[in-house]
């Protein structure tokens, strides 16, 4: 069992196995965590555990409690300070850890060395090719876990295709991201799914935090650092009204641009009309937009009719998980002239005629890859969610099939209360006449 | 006490919305306040030419407050609150068996006779003397005294020529009977006016042109430029009641609806902001590139009416030009397409053109509701006949409003009556600490905390500290 640096030859991140607990290494976002002299993973991590309050108590329970004493735990998460600070939790609840990249670009390399320090294993590093970013996942799952915890349902993938010799031991696992789930969701249908997966997407917390605020604000963040691109008076076509298309859609509004939306279903599509948006068919508004953002979790959103008809200048991102909603291989086959890098995560396709369209970040989420993700304020609703469902998954997934199953209501309810008394917000509670009154039936007016 | 409103049983209701007004007109209140000892009007004799509605009856009470006599007109034939004018007649201490208020002439559905009669007996002290202030909306009896004053002069009120307007004929008239009673009355009264104070942008382009051509008998003030007028009538007002227009009129779900407003002006872009928060998607057409930018900014579509005539829903004209909609725009509209104007005539839409569509057909859903059905049988739903939507179909501007407006009346009514000689002829804008203050005095009851500069920071910018904050130019 390898879990140390060098054997792999291209991790970055290193750790030993830790003896257990706090004592493998200093608490993850502890306020005395990262002094001056710290590194800048460290300074970082510790900048983000400022922003997670929720998850910081909740690590301070599990250290207490010691919810997951001698479970082992492989992750394929993005690996940014945010998550380190989700690995801090777990680990203070007793787990030991192997950390792989969920997404072959989204590394903070400086990050996940400092997870090393603090005694977490870690396999990722930024800008590495597909087989690298598979070998990675393959070195987590070499830590022969019980619970496992995913991203986008890569290394649950590789669990049930390419290691299925460690099924037997996996009790269990939380899945982070809605096209995840949607393919455990196609993996328990068809029977194969062998342990519970935890859906810690569908949390009501985290679709309003995670998806709506966080994607919202992250990916105009991104355009903004690629492109320094002034919104106000451009058109947004943004493709998809989920809980994602809509926040990106609101903070592309308030910025001043003229946003148009793109569905395929017709109740968001109804929705987003009623909120005032511009409803048209990508090949509508793909001759109309000065800013392209792919949230739909599908693939060929934007394909060659659609480029071949787009303005000169035209931003593509794509802020859904997978870089397949953007069809870049159409996109490089109808470039006479590839510019990459024309800015940090900008590259110029130069078409036939002169149209000079700008792929950010290679069709990879524009909001992890040009700017940094969700704010850890948002990440800390998600994380903690995932952090409290993987210590029920701990302790219940004896009696849980090998299905994908919802987080318990009080899980989600606990995290939005722990937050709002972190922002010190208060809010009422029902009078016992008033739960009578709910309670009953027979009560009219 | 002389007066003649539409029926004083009326008052009672009327004195309950005065109250439910005051209650949100706090520049005026806080006037009445600041002044309640030191009653800077008293010795005025105000002549007031203004819509008589329930806001301005808390006018008119403040100017009373402030130690004022007054008496009042409407300047509109069809503006007048009947519950309003008695109220104002019966007063606060009055009974309608026993008014105690002020003399108004005004009621709902006047003639053009009658409406130049009430003008007249608002400016007609029953001691045979005239007002010595003047506080005006459109202009009228700044008019009606400056043309009796001429016609006396020249001996002689002339007949009025052929296509002359019905209206002129009416005022030569007016004038004509009053000189034959007493042919120096109009100079009289000229002479003993101390000035005017002019609410509205129609009055004020008079008043700039009296002043060029030299016609000018008294100094004014032109209420309508303060920010705190301007701003809050043309921006926040019409943001307000265009949308209570719509859902009185139509009741339609706004959300998701394609609105076009013609004209990004203040008007406009108050309409726009609205209309958007309500759900719908804002299509903005300009003919000024800077309004236009500002527009597409403001993350607005920008194009031309053709392009979107057919497609959307809801049509507002806030231009302040004529011919915007035209019939053949009309036809070309949705089924049961809303057009409707917010702009201060009613040339925006071009309903005559419509009228003149062979075969069409009007049928009236409500007052101020027409469905035009056309040949095809589809149809557009126009409001309040091309009238202002907001007046015609709601109630206008909300009591919070006008006092921003009013509030700078009085102001402006207590500069001119107090510093007479600081304000020798011509036309003036209220001074910038002034309109600040008009500002400030709204502030309390929004919770506004204002900060304070220091004054080292004062200095830092060249300003005092309590203001005036902002140059002359400055565009808010």
């Amino acid at each position: 069992m390898t879990r140390t640096a060098g054997k792999a030859g291209t991790q970055v991140g290193t750790g030993t196995g830790p003896e257990g607990g706090l004592a493998g290494g200093p608490a993850i976002g502890a306020p005395a965590g990262a002094g001056n002299g710290a590194g800048a993973g460290e300074r970082r991590i510790d900048w983000a555990a400022r922003y997670m309050p929720v998850l910081q108590a909740i690590g301070a329970r599990f250290a207490a409690e010691r919810p997951l004493a001698g479970l082992r735990v492989a992750a394929c998460l993005h690996v940014t300070a945010e998550t380190a600070v989700l690995m801090g939790a777990l680990k203070a609840g007793g787990a030991e850890i192997a950390l792989a990249a969920s997404n072959p670009l989204s590394t903070q390399d400086d990050v996940a060395a400092a997870l090393a320090g603090y005694g977490i294993t870690v396999h990722a590093r930024a800008g590495v090719d597909r087989d690298t970013y598979y070998r990675h996942i393959h070195r987590a799952l070499d830590v022969e876990p019980d619970l496992v915890l995913d991203d986008g349902c890569d290394l649950v993938n590789i669990l049930h295709t390419e290691r299925t010799e460690l099924l037997d031991r996996v009790r269990g696992g939380c899945e982070e991201t809605t096209t995840g789930i949607i393919r455990l969701r196609r993996m328990a249908a068809d029977g194969a799914l062998r342990f519970p997966m935890v859906a810690v997407n569908d949390t009501r917390t985290k679709r309003m935090f995670d998806n709506r605020y966080g994607t919202g604000q992250s990916t105009l963040d991104g355009i903004m650092r690629a492109t320094n691109a002034l919104l106000a008076g451009r058109t947004v076509v943004v493709a998809g009204f989920g809980f994602c298309g809509r926040g990106v859609a609101e903070r592309a509004r308030g910025l001043g641009a003229r946003v148009i939306v793109t569905e395929i279903d017709p109740v968001k599509a109804l929705d987003a009309s009623l909120q005032g948006y511009e409803v048209r068919p990508m090949a509508e508004a793909a001759e109309l937009g000065d800013v392209f953002v792919t949230v739909t979790g599908n693939r060929d959103v934007i394909r060659a009719e659609h480029l071949a008809v787009m303005k000169d200048g035209a931003i593509l991102a794509n802020a859904g998980h997978f870089d397949v909603e953007i069809d870049v291989r159409a996109l490089g086959e109808m470039a006479v002239e590839l510019n990459p890098g024309v800015r940090p995560n900008t590259d110029e396709y130069v078409l036939a005629d002169g149209r000079r369209l700008l792929l950010l970040a290679e069709g990879r989420l524009v909001n992890l890859t040009a700017a940094e993700g969700h704010p850890a304020a948002v990440m800390d609703m998600s994380f903690s969610a995932h952090a409290l469902a993987v210590a029920w998954l701990a302790r219940e997934s004896e009696h849980m099939a090998p299905a994908v199953h919802d987080v318990p209501a009080e899980i989600d309810a606990e995290v939005a209360r722990l937050k709002l008394a972190a922002a010190g917000v208060a809010i009422d509670t029902l009078t016992p006449a008033q739960e009578d009154y709910l309670r009953s039936w027979r009560l009219g007016s | 006490m002389d007066f003649k409103v539409a029926d004083l049983s009326l008052a009672e209701f009327g004195r309950k919305e005065i109250r439910l007004a005051e209650h949100e007109m706090p520049g005026l209140m806080a006037v009445r306040k600041e002044y309640a000892d030191t009653k800077p009007l008293r010795g005025a004799k105000i002549t007031g030419s203004l819509h008589m509605t329930v806001q301005t009856a808390v006018l008119i009470e403040t100017l009373v407050a402030l130690g004022a006599e007054v008496r009042w007109a409407s300047c509109n034939i069809f503006s007048t609150q009947d519950h309003a004018a008695a109220a104002v007649v019966v007063g606060p201490d009055g009974t309608p068996d026993d008014p105690k208020g002020v003399p108004v002439f005004a009621w709902k559905g006047e003639t053009l006779e009658e409406y130049w009669w009430c003008t007249d007996q608002a400016l007609r002290w029953p001691d045979g003397t005239g007002p010595n202030m003047l506080l005006d909306d459109g202009g009228d009896a700044t008019l009606l005294v400056h043309k009796g004053v001429e016609f006396e002069k020249a001996g002689a009120v002339p007949s009025p020529a052929e296509d002359d307007p019905e209206e002129w004929k009416v005022i030569l008239d007016r004038l004509r009977r009053t000189i034959a009673e007493d042919p120096t009355r109009w100079s009289r009264t000229a002479a003993g006016i101390k000035g005017v104070t002019e609410e509205t942008t129609t009055g004020v382009h008079r008043l700039y042109e009296m002043e060029r051509n030299g016609t000018l008998l008294f100094p004014a003030i032109n209420v309508n430029d303060s920010v705190t007028k301007s701003k809050f009538d043309n921006k926040y007002g019409c943001r307000h009641s265009v949308i209570d227009g719509l859902n009185r009129a139509t009741d339609v779900l706004i959300g998701g609806k394609v609105a076009v407003v013609c004209g990004y002006g203040d008007v406009g872009k108050g309409c726009a902001e609205a209309l958007r928060g309500q759900g719908a998607r804002v299509i903005v057409t300009e003919i000024d590139p800077i309004c236009a930018l500002q527009a597409a900014m403001d993350g607005f579509q920008v194009t031309v009416l053709e392009d979107v005539v057919e497609t959307a829903d809801i049509f507002i004209t806030a231009t302040g030009n004529f011919n915007i909609i035209t019939a053949e725009h009309m036809a070309k509209m949705k089924h049961q397409a809303i057009v409707a104007n917010i702009g201060h005539f009613d040339n925006e839409i071009d309903m005559a053109g419509l009228a003149r569509t062979p075969g069409i057909k009007k049928i009236n859903i409500k007052p101020q509701v027409d469905e035009w059905v056309f040949p095809d049988g589809h149809s557009i739903i126009v409001l309040a006949e091309g009238r202002l939507m907001n007046l015609g179909c709601a109630t206008g501007h909300p009591s919070f409003v006008m006092s921003n407006s009013f509030t700078n009346q009085v102001i402006a009514q207590i500069e001119l009556f107090t510093k007479t000689d600081q304000y020798p002829l011509g036309v003036y804008r209220l001074p910038k600490h002034l309109d600040e203050k008009v500002a400030r005095l709204h502030l309390d009851a929004l919770g506004v905390k204002l900060t304070k500069l220091t004054k080292k920071q004062a200095e830092y910018i060249g300003v005092d500290v309590d203001g005036p904050y902002k140059p002359e130019h400055y565009r808010y």
